[in-house]
């Protein structure tokens, strides 16, 4: 046997006195891909701060290559081959390609001072036709879809020649078609002996790319093996410590046939064209469809976010056309954004004062808006209660503080306090572990079950057939299918989001 | 037994000092030992006349600062104060002196705070409809408006006006009540109502207030009307208490505005600040400024211990921001 | 409509700029005479160089608000020196230094104690105008002769600001365009906490551009005390608005990472300058200058907020 690539042993880590790290030990050989699972809050992400140099271990060692490893710094990490790849891109918009892969090693021609810009645009172009992208080294970053961005940054890391490559969470921007693509680049990778770890709340994705997997849970590793030993229901059953049952809670009750929302005719040029559809009292109805199919800009259009040039939108036949967020949210309509840190919260505020986002006017007595606190904390401890907010965090505590499924149960918490008649929501789940999934779930079906009509967009399609009642299907900017339950099929959802001719469009 | 003991009292002790470091009123503490300190070698520093000026030195500074205040809780900045304070003087003097009868004081004075409330509302729009950045949105109106007050009058002070309207600036009960009233409504504005807490969460993430359904644009408008209204209120207490009204009036105050804000605790990315804070941070700064005076210090020391001061104040808070984020 | 206002958009300060030069052209043929347009860019110079410097800064996201204070030291330094008699060789140096000993008293609050550089340089303003107080004893200084040949000085019939300024315009952009320091700027910029994990080392970059800013400032104090001939109390003020200005009009953002000093800063200080001048070969009141000038800038910045919300929807398209 070679020596193993990396190997970890006794590694402990407490942050304030709590231990999130308790003696992990475990060997990467080289040239395997380990998929790495585990909820939010499990020690991935500090094992990797410590790989990457971010974090400094209590104790344990890491052993690269055989040699004693301690990186106290990122570029440390670096130059000893170590690439990450992130949910949220590092890469600069306003460079072009060939600037970001070699941002900190640009090569001059000895003794000038400038940039050899040929030599970096012909050894780009060799990189993005390794990775079979067909773009000019030129180009600026900002004018690439995200899943050419996710491409880039493999780029990247081969550019600096990694022998390590970390995903982390890398498919959850990415479109069905692009994620594909990847893929196809990791297997690519990995005939070329690449050693690489995958870490994901995408189950399906770790057992179909890994050969082997290690779960994390409370800082402890709590089963390891080859990649065939395990099935998602073993890897959910370790990563929670329980036997889940089920992905999903039960729904008690069915959807209803009034109409509640009744949207026709949406147009609006280069984002939708003509999207009509029904949203009845009490049913989950779900939207499928591929990155930049114009999913988030419908939810944003039927919010009063963005502006649409035709089309209608009622709600119980009261026409709602051109209102702004605020009249909605007064007649009832919440929206859970994709993007919680930057559209759904205040993070350096307080949970409190997030959580009284949206109903401060409630709790405002006469002309002046005078705030009665003792109605407000009523209703506060009330939604921490059905949110099941974790009891630790303080109301008076940052939410930049709480972790990412906490985080979203306050953003549905304020949500939930208008009582909401429509709820959109887009991607709820993105980034949350499992157990916070199925308490978002049980959310969901409760306020369906109370009469609320509930719309959900998800890139996940495991998360839509499980939890929707029918599901629209989306492809540039037009409706293309539409299933009840009945017929939920997994192929069937993908061909109308693909469609025939989405893929030349994309690829010319 | 001993050991621990001291131990447990050197960390009490130094959990005291950490409390009072994090504390609202440092900014207050330090004053109050600044003054204390220096008392008995200044001549006349705690004399009761030199008390009374300093009051009378700081009640403009702290009226502009409040509606300051609440434009940089937005995320916003307003550098047209001062500018907006000169031609309120100027546009004020015309129409009082314009006849010499008494009433046209009062005409004066609502003609002033109307042109401040419009100043303001103007740039309010230009940041909320044309979502420009605040910063040269109001670097802009300050030239403009500096340029206009200097062209209206050809760079020439009015003087003679109604002894009705100086009385506003000149005695002390009037102005405190001037400044009094507007800061404690303004306080409890932030406070206790739902626009104050409106204000604070534009200033820490707008996107987010908006989605909430938060009025964003008309808060944040609102703010900067305040800002208007609190510096034509400025105006009338500097155009007293000089007794003319001047192109330039207040144009070396714009920095000890900001500078006292941001002394107090406001934050320039928004979301954080306070008036009674801002209250500390004007009185930090005029106290500063009056012992210096006292002290025969040339101009040139006092501009540079100012300077030195505010990078001071400003090494400080960022210090208190990082030890708090890690308590939490 | 949209394939038409684009374009327009697109080169907002150049249209607005050609636009301000027919308009004073109309107003008096004196105006476009190569004499008076050379006669611009000299007058622009100084406002020119400190926002080349300006325009550093402002693409990392920060702001410089002591260069006029700067400028003010700077020149004070010069005055002291000339008056006793020290010759040019050592005194350009000497302004070149206290540029740099201020730009680094800068950089060691931002980069070190992590203060905002908005109160850090408003600090520094007030410390640098109380030292050039102090320098010059608050009082009025006249130059020798020999200053005044910074700006009159004349090679191939264009005088020596304009030069210096064109100088310092090539080594500007093709530091920003061409060096790993000038697209480490521009990463910087655009995330710092990113661009630092990526192994940029962003403090010395932060510390670059403000050294840069202070010998900008500085070389500008030298070619304003060659127009002037006399340092007042009153030297270099406001001139960080003057530079924020015209580097924002030529479309530098205040929130950093895009921006450029050719053809942009430049364009932004000589549209502000035709202004100013163009008013004066009309004979306008001179209380107007001011007024005039900002309603252009305003015009400028609306125009060029309109062009990123165009660029910025086509992108959502995407």
């Amino acid at each position: 046997m070679s020596t193993p690539l990396v190997q970890f042993s006794g590694i402990t880590k407490s942050y304030f006195g709590v231990e999130v790290l308790k003696n992990i030990s475990f060997t990467l050989p080289a040239g395997s891909m380990t998929g790495l699972v585990g909820e939010n809050g499990a020690g991935k992400s500090t094992l990797m701060n410590i790989l990457g140099g971010n974090v400094a271990v209590d104790s344990g060692s890491i052993l690269l290559n055989g040699k004693t490893f301690v990186p106290s710094t990122p570029q440390e990490s670096a130059e000893h081959g170590i690439a990450f790849i992130h949910q949220e891109l590092n890469l600069f918009p306003n460079l072009t390609i060939a600037e970001n892969l070699f941002l900190t090693r640009f090569p001059r021609a000895t003794g000038s001072p400038f940039i050899d810009r040929q030599t970096i645009h012909r050894r780009t172009s060799e990189l993005l036709a390794e990775i079979g992208l067909d773009v000019s080294p030129q180009r600026l970053v900002e004018t690439l879809s995200a899943g050419e961005r996710q491409l880039v940054e493999i780029a990247k890391a081969l550019s600096m020649d990694a022998r390590l490559i970390i995903f982390d969470e890398p498919t959850t921007s990415l479109s069905i078609r692009e994620t594909d693509r990847l893929f196809a680049l990791i297997s690519r990778l990995r005939e070329r002996k690449l050693t690489m770890i995958y870490i994901s709340h995408a189950l399906t994705d770790v057992l179909r790319l890994c050969d082997r997997i290690v779960v994390l849970r409370d800082g402890e590793i709590a089963g390891s093996g080859r990649a065939d030993e395990f099935t998602t229901e073993r890897l959910v059953t370790l990563m929670v410590g329980r036997t889940m049952n089920q992905l999903f809670p039960t729904r008690s009750g069915k959807p209803t046939n009034q109409t509640l929302l009744e949207v026709s005719g949406l147009t609006q040029p280069d984002v939708l064209r003509n999207i009509s559809f029904t949203l009845k009292r009490g049913e989950v109805l779900g939207l499928s469809g591929l990155m930049g199919a114009g999913r988030t800009e419908l939810a944003r259009i039927l919010f009063g976010l963005d502006p649409c040039a035709s089309g209608t939108v009622a709600l119980e036949g009261k026409s709602l056309n051109r209102l702004s967020p605020r009249q909605l949210i007064q007649r009832g309509f919440a929206f859970l954004t994709e993007n919680r840190r930057s559209e759904g919260l205040c993070m350096d505020a307080s949970v409190a004062d997030n959580l009284a986002l949206t109903t401060l006017t409630e709790h405002g007595r006469t002309t002046v808006r005078w705030l009665s606190n003792e109605s407000g904390r009523k209703a506060m401890q009330r939604i921490r209660g059905v949110v099941r907010l974790d009891p630790k965090a303080s109301d008076n505590q940052a939410v930049r503080t709480l972790s990412g499924g906490n985080q979203q149960k306050v953003v549905l918490g304020k949500w939930l306090l208008i009582r909401p008649r429509v709820f959109i929501l887009d991607e709820p789940t993105r980034g949350i572990d499992v157990g916070a999934k199925y308490e978002i779930y049980r959310l969901i079906y409760e306020l369906a079950d109370q009469g609320a009509g509930i719309f959900v967009i998800s890139s996940e399609m495991e998360e839509l057939m499980g939890l929707c009642d029918r599901i629209l299907v989306m492809k540039a900017g037009e409706l293309v299918d539409e299933l009840p339950r009945e017929e939920f099929d997994r192929e069937r959802i993908l061909r109308g989001a693909l469609g025939g001719t989405v893929f030349q469009e994309r690829s010319s | 037994m001993t050991v621990s003991s001291a131990a447990s009292v050197e960390s009490s002790s130094v959990a005291l000092l950490r409390r009072l470091f994090l504390s609202n009123y440092l900014v207050l503490v330090l004053t109050v030992l600044f003054f204390i300190s220096l008392a008995p070698f200044t001549p006349g520093f705690a004399s009761a006349n030199n008390l009374l000026g300093i009051l009378a030195y700081l009640l403009p500074l702290f009226i502009a600062a409040i509606g300051l205040t609440a434009v940089m809780i937005t995320g916003g900045i307003d550098l047209s104060v001062t500018s907006i304070i000169a031609l309120t003087s100027v546009v004020g003097a015309r129409i009082m002196t314009a006849d010499g009868s008494g009433g046209s004081a009062a005409f004066g004075l609502c003609a002033m705070i109307g042109l401040g409330v419009a100043l303001g509302a103007m740039n309010g729009l230009t940041v909320t409809v044309l979502r420009l950045p605040a910063f040269i949105v109001t670097l802009v109106s300050m030239m403009f408006l500096s340029g206009f007050a200097i062209w209206l009058t050809q760079s020439k002070n009015i003087d003679q006006l109604p002894q009705a309207f100086l009385q506003l600036g000149k005695h002390l009960p009037f102005a405190l009540t001037i400044t009094a009233v507007p800061g404690i409504a303004v306080h409890l504005l932030l406070r206790k109502t739902v626009f104050g807490r409106w204000l604070y969460a534009i200033g820490q993430n707008a996107t987010t207030a908006h989605i909430s359904g938060i009025p964003t644009r008309l808060i944040t408008f609102a703010a900067y009307v305040l800002s208007g209204f609190c510096a034509a209120l400025a105006s009338v207490l500097l155009t007293g208490r000089l007794e003319t009204a001047s192109p330039v009036l207040g144009r070396e105050i714009l920095l000890d505005i900001i500078g006292a804000t941001v002394i107090g605790g406001t934050s320039l990315f928004g979301g954080r600040g306070t008036i009674v804070g801002t209250f500390f941070g004007v009185l930090f700064l005029t106290v500063l400024d009056n012992a210096l005076n006292l002290l025969n210090l040339s101009q040139f020391s006092i501009t540079i211990t100012k300077g030195s001061v505010i990078l001071f104040a400003a090494v400080l808070d960022t210090m208190r921001q990082r030890i708090a984020r890690q308590t939490v | 409509m949209k394939r038409l206002t684009k374009p327009l958009l697109q080169f907002a300060p150049l249209l607005l700029f050609i636009g301000v030069l027919l308009f004073f052209g109309c107003q008096s043929p004196r105006f476009l005479e190569v004499r008076n347009l050379i006669n611009i860019i000299v007058q622009a110079s100084s406002t020119g160089i400190v926002a080349i410097g300006m325009t550093f800064v402002l693409l990392t996201a920060g702001v410089d608000l002591s260069v006029g204070a700067i400028m003010f030291v700077a020149a004070a330094v010069a005055g002291k020196l000339a008056v006793s008699g020290r010759s040019m060789f050592l005194i350009l140096p000497v302004m070149v230094s206290v540029g740099l000993c201020v730009g680094a008293f800068n950089a060691f609050f931002i980069t070190r104690l992590r203060v905002v550089a908005f109160i850090v340089t408003l600090a520094t303003l007030f410390i640098g105008r109380g030292l050039g107080l102090r320098i010059t004893e608050t009082r009025a200084m006249n130059l020798p002769d020999s200053f005044l040949m910074i700006g009159s000085f004349r090679w191939l019939s264009v005088p020596l600001p304009a030069w210096i300024l064109a100088g310092l315009l090539l080594i500007a952009h093709l530091i920003l365009t061409r060096t790993p320091f000038g697209r480490q700027i521009f990463a910087v910029g655009a995330d710092a906490e990113m661009a630092r994990k990526a192994g940029v080392r962003t403090k010395t970059i932060l510390a670059g551009v403000y050294l840069v800013s202070g010998v900008c400032a500085a070389i500008a104090a030298m070619v304003s005390l060659g127009q002037l001939g006399a340092v007042s109390p009153k030297f270099g003020e406001q001139k960080e608005f003057a530079a924020i200005a015209a580097a924002v009009l030529g479309g530098t953002s205040l929130f950093g990472g895009r921006g450029n000093v050719f053809p942009g800063t430049l364009l932004g200080a000589l549209l502000i300058q035709s202004i100013e001048n163009g008013l004066v070969v009309m004979n306008a009141n001179p209380y107007i200058y001011p007024m005039a000038t900002s309603a252009v800038i305003f015009t400028a910045v609306v125009m060029e907020s309109l062009r990123n919300r165009v660029r910025r929807s086509s992108a959502a398209v995407l």
